[in-house]
């Protein structure tokens, strides 16, 4: 396979999402709003209750704002391509292309990505003047960027999933807007898993969402003992595998229904 | 050898029937009946490389499903197809690069970009040679006048800058066949004049085989020396548009200005359609005598200022095969 294509589609995608300055100024301006706005409510919510659950507050505000920052990159979601093209009727014209289409998607999302996550620097620059944050060592942190990869493959293919449906459905709205709810809550973007009480914790952390924000936060902040590394980045790989195999089912048979059906 | 070839193709669309209401709606989950829509019914063709052939047909008479097959997006329910020894449905990549598709409601543009950044993509999705690609671009930004928007992101661009575009997208690769679906719909006369000329020049220069799909019969008169006519999902005719206005009679129309009215007018073989004022139209057949035997007789007799002739129409004649079905040797 030729990877120069999708080379080129992620770099056009990182230019498209250029032009739109706008937007990009005002996303940074919004996340560091947001990082004020958490270390208030983390201190008030603090100055009742000293460090629930082991977590002191210069932690919590580390977290919070890591989560933050993760957000920026993941909530790129280069797949709603796929919902868009097959509204439009477009789909079909992509099919007759010499490419694979998921790999398309891929490199799209990954291009635009990419231009967020530069946008994370200036974010992160502008964060800290309000807001000081954990720095871990090296070791941790190359655990936190290995494990922060695994998340977004999966929550690529969990993106991927959800557009897909739209093969089926044509619109696919309220499940996104759902799945992202149940994803921001369940899989520790707003606030750590640890602080689900008892079995609905062990529930939370056992489902995929955690893979996506829990896991390579809890090992940012030393929530998760070194030891305990290998497990975590073996459960992101099951799930990972077992996305990536509904995903692939799930391109097959919408492939099938376009060639059959007509799409 | 012909490069593209179908036998007996045929698809079935395969739908659930619904019944109707609630209650209906709720039947539909557990029992399944199905209605069967035959968009193609076995239509046999074969286009030699480098033809350029309109491909029309009345709306739903199962064009875009043929265009469909042949591009590879869509299996047929049996029959053979071949497009450059290939089987589209079955190798569809491979079938991807040896075709170019330009549709005129739709753009593979890229929409937020300059033209040009568009090109490049193609470039290397189809890893056209640097050098083969300088030459394309360069040749067809001369050809369809794209200088001045090359720069510009296709949002901005007018509808002809953009089929001006989406023709040169098609073409970067190039490809051995190009399927064309209504690329003049909505275009003002001198951008379908340019794309006319475009196509016109491709299949000529390059050799690239044409197939045409379009209601603007002009389109297919100025550029199609063969058409295939399709209706309900089969193949009506097949052969020259010369051919074609034959069967449908060879009756003409002449078209006489008088230089004095001249109430009684009439002349010999010639039947008269029309008379008003000055001007008067004669329908005569071709077969029995010449246009110019008809206009010595009318000059002989009476004052005339000015004579054309008109041809039958092809679209007169297409709107007639739609309405009444295609009857070989009918009489205008």
């Amino acid at each position: 396979m030729r990877l120069a294509p999708y080379l080129a589609f992620a770099s056009k995608a990182f230019a498209r999402e250029a032009t739109y300055r706008f937007e990009v100024f005002t996303e940074v301006g919004s996340l560091v709003l947001r990082v004020y706005l958490l270390r208030s409510i983390w201190t008030a919510l603090y100055s009742q209750n000293l460090a629930p659950l082991g977590i002191p507050l210069h932690a919590m505000i580390t977290y919070a704002t890591v989560a933050l920052l993760m957000s920026l990159i993941l909530e790129v979601d280069g797949t709603r391509a796929i919902r868009d093209r097959i509204r439009e009727g477009t789909i079909a014209t992509d099919f007759m292309k010499p490419i694979s289409l998921p790999l398309y998607f891929f490199s799209d999302g990954f291009g635009q990505t990419a231009l967020h996550a530069l946008l994370v620097l200036p974010a992160l620059g502008l964060a800290l003047l309000l807001v000081r944050i954990d720095v871990p060592p090296p070791a941790t942190l190359a655990a936190f960027a290995l494990t922060f990869a695994l998340g977004y493959l999966v929550n690529f293919f969990l993106n991927f999933i959800m557009n897909a449906v739209a093969f089926w459905t044509l619109e696919t709205f309220a499940v996104q807007l759902m799945v992202r709810w149940a994803s921001d809550l369940l899989g520790g973007q707003l606030l750590p898993l640890t602080f689900f009480p008892g079995a609905l914790g062990a529930i939370v952390q056992a489902l995929p969402f955690a893979a996506i924000y829990w896991t390579p936060l809890r090992i940012y902040i030393g929530e998760l003992p070194p030891s305990q590394w290998g497990s975590a980045v073996a459960t992101q790989v099951v799930w990972l595998g077992v996305f990536g195999a509904v995903a692939y089912v799930m391109w097959r048979l919408a492939e099938r229904r376009v060639v059959v059906q007509g799409g | 050898m012909p490069i593209i070839q179908t036998r007996d193709l045929r698809k079935v669309f395969r739908s659930i029937k619904r019944a109707p209401g609630a209650l209906g709606a709720l039947r539909t989950l557990f029992t399944r009946e199905y209605v069967d829509k035959v968009a193609v019914d076995g239509i046999t063709m074969s286009l030699e490389a480098g033809e350029l052939v309109g491909y029309i047909g009345p709306n739903g008479a199962g064009k875009s499903t043929t265009i469909k097959m042949l591009t590879g997006i869509l299996t047929p329910t049996s029959g053979m197809i071949e497009v450059a020894g290939l089987v589209p449905y079955a190798q569809r990549k491979a079938n991807a690069r040896n075709i170019g598709v330009v549709f005129g409601q739709r753009s593979q543009l890229y929409w937020d970009l300059p033209l040009i950044e568009s090109f490049e993509l193609l470039r290397a999705i189809y890893a056209v040679p640097p050098e083969r690609y300088r030459r394309n671009l360069a040749s067809f930004t001369a050809l369809l006048e794209m200088g001045d928007f090359l720069q510009t992101p296709v949002r901005q661009l007018s509808l002809g800058q953009r089929m001006r575009g989406d023709f040169a997208a098609a073409m970067m690769h190039d490809p051995q066949i190009i399927y064309l679906d209504e690329p003049t719909i909505g275009l003002d006369v001198v951008a379908k004049e340019s794309i006319r000329q475009f196509v016109a020049e491709i299949n000529r220069e390059r050799g690239t085989t044409v197939i045409l799909t379009t209601h603007d019969l002009a389109d297919v008169e100025r550029l199609c020396r063969r058409i295939v006519l399709i209706d309900n999902g089969t193949l009506i005719y097949d052969g020259t548009i010369e051919d074609l206005k034959d069967q449908y009679g060879t009756h003409r129309t002449l078209v006489v200005e008088l230089c004095a009215p001249y109430p009684d007018f009439h002349v010999e073989g010639a039947e008269i359609v029309e008379h008003e004022g000055l001007r008067v139209r004669l329908r005569f057949d071709r077969n029995a005598f010449g246009a110019d035997v008809l206009i010595r007789r009318v000059a002989d007799a009476y004052a005339i200022s000015d004579v054309s002739i008109e041809e039958p129409e092809l679209e007169t004649i297409i709107r007639r095969i739609y309405r009444e079905g295609y009857e070989p040797k009918a009489a205008v």
